[in-house]
C-alpha cells in the first residue's frame, strides 16, 4: 500500500472509519468485480434469485448478530430453522391448521428454542457455545424424529412469501423489514443499549445493578424467532419442508456477521452489517456458479474470503481466543 | 554515580516504561546484590509489577538499560530473561492446573532447552521433580495435579520450577498476598535457604512488616519513581510507609470541613459480623461490623490486600457472604447481587474503573443512563434521546466532565473524567448509600481535589458514604469516622478528631498480617 496515492488512502481511511464503511466498500468491490467477470451477473433475473437466496441467510445472520454483539455465540440457527419449518409444515399439512396459524406456530417454535438457549445460558450457567451446540444437535434430532427423515411436501400455499409485491418478492420485503426492526432494536431501544454494553463489558453492567440475565434471555428468544422466519422462508422457496434444511447454516450466519463487521469479541458492529455480510456471502456463491467454478473449490474460496475479512477486523487486537 | 561492583548481579539504569496514556516507570535505577533478598514496596500502581516484568522479559522497557553481572543485556522476551537466569514467579500462578506437578516442572525445562519434542521418561521426570520439590521443602507427590494444590503449595511449585530453570535471580511478584501467615512463613524459610545457596531475589510485597521479616534491602517506588532504597537494618517500618504514601500531596487536600454535628440516631446501613467465603483469591473478611449514618462518610482505611475491596463487593452481593447480617434503614436485607443492592439504594463504585465500572466503547451518555435505561425509555423500551441527553448534560455540567459532549466515547476520556462518569451513573440511580473504592486512585491532582470536594458535598446532602481507601490523607481529609482494616478484620474504629497522620500510619504498618 506504500505506493497508493495519498488521496485514495485518505478516502479509504474516511470510509472505514464508519462501522459499516468497510463492509460496504468490500461489497461495492465485489459487485464491480462480479459484473466485470460475468455479464449475466447484473441481469434482473439473476439479481432476483440472489435476493431470494439472501433472504433466509440475512434473517439468521440478523439473529446471530444480536447474540454475537452480546459477546456470546449461537450455534443453533440451522437446526432451529429446520425445526420451525418442519413443525409449521406438519401443522399445515398433517394437523390441518390454517396457513397463517401454521406460520405463527413455526415462529413460536423458534422463540421457544431461543428461550431454552437463553435459560441454559443464564440459569444453568452453561457457556453459550456449549448450550447452543446442544440445541444444534438435539434440534436436528427432533426434526428427524418428527419427519422420520422424510420431506413434507405440498406447501404450495407458502408461496405467499414468494409472490411479488411492487415488483419485489415478499420474502425480500421481509428481510428489509427485519433489517430495519433490528436496527431500531439495537440502536434505539433500552435492550439494544444493554446488548452492546454487555458485549462491551459485562462486569461493569452487572455492577451497575442491571438484570443482565433478562436481556440475554430476550435476545436469545428473539434470535430464535428470526431463525424460525428463515425456516418458513425455506418452506416457501422450495414448497417442501426438508429435514436437512439449514444444515451448516450456523456457520454461514457467523460468517455473515464477520463479513458485516460484527466483532466476535462482542460490543462492536453495525446492526445492518449482517445483512451486507449475508448478501456478500450469497453473491460469492452466485458468481462462482456463474463462472462455472468447481463447486468444491467454492468452499475454499469462501474460507479465504472469511479469513481476509477476519484479518481486516482484528487489526490492532493483540490476542484473540 | 552509577558504579558496578562485583557483587551486583543485576542492575537497571533509567528504566522508563510507557503504556498508552500512562507512564508506569519514570526512569528507575535499581540494583540487586548477590545472595540478597531485595524487597520492592509501593502503593497500588507505583510500578512494582512493571519493574519485575521488565526484568523478566514480560514487558520490554521504553527506554533504559539493564545490566547482568556488569554486562549490558537486552531482554526482549521471557526466553531471553531465562537464558540470563532471571525468572519471574507470577502473582497469579502460571502453572497448568490439569497437569501434574512433575509435568509442570518439565514444561519449564522444555521452554529453556528448546526441546519441545524431547521424549520424557516418566520415571526420570518424577525423580527430577522430587529433587526440586525437596529444595523448596514441599513434600507432595509429584504426580498430584496442580489443581488439587493449595495456593501456598502452588507458589512453592513455581519457585521449584524457577530453580529447575537454573535461575539465579528470582523475581517474586507479591507471592504472599494469597497466603495465610503460616504459608508465608514456610515461603520465607525457603527463600532464606535459597539466599544462603547464593540465589538473589527481588521480592515484591505490599505488606511492609514482611520486608522486616525477610528482606536485606528495601526499595520504595511511588508513581513510577524510586523514592527510597536502604538496608533494612538502617530503616523502620514507619519510614518505609511514609515514603510509600508520599507527603508532598498534602497541600492539595481540601481543608477538612467539620461535618455539621451529625445526628446519629438510626444508622442507614448496619453491618453485623460480615464474613465472606475464602475462595483462594482475595482476602477473607472475618466478622466485620460497622454502622453508617445519613450524611456520614465512613473512611475504611487499609493497605492493598487488607480486604477493603472485598468488603465493598460483599456489600453489593458481588462477593459471597457466608455469615453476618446487613440492615438497611433498620430492616434486614438480603443482598445476592448488585441488582438487589440497587433496590435498597446501595451502589458500589469499583476501584478498577475500566474493568468493572465502564463500558468504554460506549458514550458518556450511554454509560450514565445504563442502570436506568428501562426507566428513561418509553414503555421501558424505546430510548428517548432527548431525555438521555438532558440527563447526561446535567451531570456533565454539575460534575464538570470534559469534554462536555454527551456522545463522546468514554475510552478517550482521562482517568479523572472517567471516574466522574462512574459517579454520575451511581448518583443517577438514586442510590443513597455509595461505596467508593479508591475513588481518586490514578487521577491527576486537580481532578482528585474536585472529586474529594464532591464526595464531601454529597455527604452534606445526606448521602451515606463508605470510602474505601489506602490513602491515609484522603481518609483524614474526608471521613467523619475512620475504620482501619487489615487482613480482613477491623482493627480500629475511631472518630476522626485530632487524629494525626503519624498515628494512623502506624496503625496500618503496626499490623502483622
Amino acid at each position: 500500500m506504500v505506493s497508493t496515492p495519498r488521496n485514495l488512502r485518505e478516502i479509504l481511511g474516511a470510509v472505514t472509519k464508519y462501522e459499516l464503511g468497510g463492509p460496504l466498500l468490500a461489497l461495492a468491490l465485489l459487485v464491480a468485480a462480479s459484473s466485470a467477470l460475468s455479464p449475466r451477473f447484473l441481469e434482473p433475473y439473476n439479481q432476483r434469485i440472489l435476493l431470494l437466496q439472501t433472504a433466509p441467510l440475512a434473517l439468521i445472520a440478523l439473529g446471530e448478530s444480536m447474540i454475537i454483539l452480546m459477546g456470546s455465540i449461537d450455534l443453533s440457527p440451522g437446526s432451529t430453522m429446520a425445526l420451525a419449518g418442519v413443525v409449521s409444515a406438519a401443522a399445515f399439512r398433517v394437523y390441518g391448521f390454517q396457513l397463517h396459524a401454521s406460520l405463527a406456530i413455526g415462529a413460536l417454535v423458534g422463540l421457544a428454542v431461543g428461550a431454552v438457549n437463553g435459560l441454559l445460558v443464564t440459569k444453568a450457567r452453561i457457556p453459550s457455545f456449549v448450550a447452543t451446540l446442544a440445541s444444534l444437535v438435539a434440534g436436528r434430532g427432533l426434526v428427524l424424529v418428527l419427519t422420520e427423515g422424510q420431506p413434507i411436501v405440498g406447501l404450495s400455499q407458502y408461496r405467499v412469501l414468494t409472490i411479488e409485491l411492487v415488483g419485489v418478492p415478499v420474502m425480500v420485503w421481509l428481510f428489509i423489514l427485519f433489517g430495519a426492526i433490528n436496527y431500531v432494536l439495537l440502536k434505539r431501544t433500552s435492550v439494544g443499549l444493554l446488548t452492546y454494553a454487555i458485549g462491551g463489558n459485562e462486569e461493569a453492567v452487572r455492577y451497575s445493578g442491571v438484570r443482565v440475565d433478562i436481556v440475554k434471555l430476550v435476545n436469545f428468544s428473539l434470535a430464535g424467532g428470526y431463525y424460525a422466519i428463515a425456516g418458513l422462508m425455506m418452506n416457501a422457496r422450495l414448497e417442501v419442508a426438508y429435514p436437512w434444511t439449514g444444515w451448516g447454516y450456523e456457520l454461514d450466519a457467523i460468517a455473515s456477521c464477520v463479513l458485516g463487521g460484527i466483532m466476535l469479541s462482542g460490543g462492536v458492529g453495525n446492526p445492518l452489517g449482517p445483512v451486507v455480510g449475508a448478501y456478500m456471502l450469497t453473491l460469492l456463491t452466485n458468481v462462482l456458479i456463474l463462472l462455472g467454478v468447481n463447486p468444491y473449490l467454492q468452499w475454499v474460496v469462501k474460507g479465504v474470503v472469511l479469513v481476509t475479512a477476519a484479518v481486516a477486523l482484528t487489526r490492532g487486537v493483540r490476542y484473540v481466543k | 554515580m552509577f558504579k558496578l561492583s562485583s557483587e551486583i548481579v543485576l542492575s537497571t539504569k533509567g528504566i522508563v516504561k510507557e503504556f498508552p496514556g500512562v507512564v508506569a516507570l519514570k526512569g528507575v535505577d535499581f540494583d540487586l546484590r548477590q545472595s540478597e533478598i531485595h524487597s520492592v514496596v509501593g502503593q497500588n500502581g507505583a510500578g512494582k509489577s512493571t519493574l519485575v516484568k521488565i526484568l523478566s522479559g514480560v514487558y520490554t522497557p521504553t527506554r533504559g538499560e539493564i545490566f547482568v553481572r556488569g554486562v549490558r543485556v537486552r531482554i526482549r522476551n521471557v526466553r531471553d530473561a531465562k537464558k540470563l537466569g532471571i525468572t519471574l514467579v507470577h502473582q497469579e500462578a502460571t502453572l497448568v492446573p490439569n497437569l501434574s506437578v512433575a509435568e509442570n516442572i518439565a514444561l519449564a525445562l522444555y521452554g529453556v532447552r528448546g526441546t519441545v519434542f524431547a521424549r520424557a521418561k516418566e520415571k526420570e521426570l518424577l525423580e527430577l521433580a522430587r529433587n526440586y520439590l525437596e529444595l523448596v521443602k514441599l513434600r507432595i507427590d509429584p504426580r498430584s495435579k496442580v489443581r488439587d494444590l493449595g495456593v501456598g503449595e502452588r507458589q512453592l511449585v513455581q519457585i521449584a520450577r524457577a530453580i529447575a530453570e537454573n535461575a539465579d535471580i528470582i523475581c517474586l511478584d507479591e507471592p504472599t498476598s494469597p497466603l495465610t501467615s503460616m504459608e508465608a512463613k514456610v515461603l520465607f524459610e525457603v527463600m532464606e535457604e535459597l539466599r544462603k545457596k547464593g540465589k538473589s531475589m527481588v521480592f515484591i510485597t505490599h505488606r511492609v512488616e514482611e520486608v522486616f521479616q525477610i528482606a536485606n534491602r528495601v526499595t520504595v517506588l511511588r508513581d513510577g519513581v524510586k523514592v527510597f532504597t536502604e538496608d533494612v537494618s538502617k530503616t523502620s517500618p514507619y519510614e518505609v510507609i511514609k515514603h510509600m504514601l508520599g507527603k508532598e500531596l498534602e497541600e492539595f487536600y481540601p481543608p477538612r470541613v467539620e461535618a455539621k454535628s451529625l445526628s446519629r440516631v438510626s444508622p442507614r446501613l448496619r453491618v453485623v459480623s460480615l464474613t465472606t467465603a475464602s475462595n483462594g483469591k482475595g482476602v477473607k473478611l472475618e466478622g466485620v461490623s460497622f454502622d453508617v449514618y445519613p450524611g456520614e462518610i465512613l473512611g475504611v482505611v487499609g493497605l492493598l490486600g487488607s480486604g477493603k475491596t472485598e468488603l465493598g463487593k460483599a456489600l453489593v452481593g458481588a462477593q459471597r457472604v457466608v455469615s453476618g447480617e446487613i440492615y438497611v434503614n433498620g430492616v434486614k436485607a438480603t443482598i445476592k447481587s448488585p441488582v438487589d443492592a440497587l433496590k435498597l439504594g446501595i451502589f458500589y463504585i469499583p476501584e478498577d474503573r475500566r474493568r468493572e465500572g465502564l463500558v468504554t466503547q460506549l458514550t458518556i451518555s450511554d454509560n450514565i443512563v445504563l442502570p436506568k435505561v428501562f426507566k428513561t425509555s418509553s414503555m421501558s423500551l424505546i430510548r428517548q434521546a432527548q431525555v438521555e441527553r438532558s440527563i447526561a448534560g446535567r451531570w456533565i455540567k454539575s460534575l464538570r466532565i470534559v469534554p462536555s459532549d454527551p456522545s463522546f466515547k468514554v475510552a478517550n476520556l482521562s482517568g479523572g473524567n472517567q471516574q466522574k462518569v462512574v459517579i454520575a451513573k451511581s448518583l443517577e440511580t438514586g442510590a443513597k448509600i455509595l461505596i467508593l473504592d479508591e475513588p481518586t486512585f490514578g487521577i491527576d491532582i486537580g481532578t482528585k481535589v474536585e472529586i474529594r470536594k464532591l464526595i464531601r458535598s454529597l455527604a452534606s446532602e445526606g448521602y451515606s458514604i463508605v470510602l474505601l481507601t489506602s490513602d491515609v490523607d484522603e481518609a483524614l481529609a474526608l471521613s467523619d469516622r475512620i475504620l482501619v482494616i487489615a487482613s480482613g478484620r477491623v482493627t480500629n474504629v475511631m472518630e476522626n478528631r485530632n487524629l494525626s497522620r503519624e498515628i494512623l500510619i502506624s496503625m496500618l504498618g503496626g499490623q502483622v498480617g
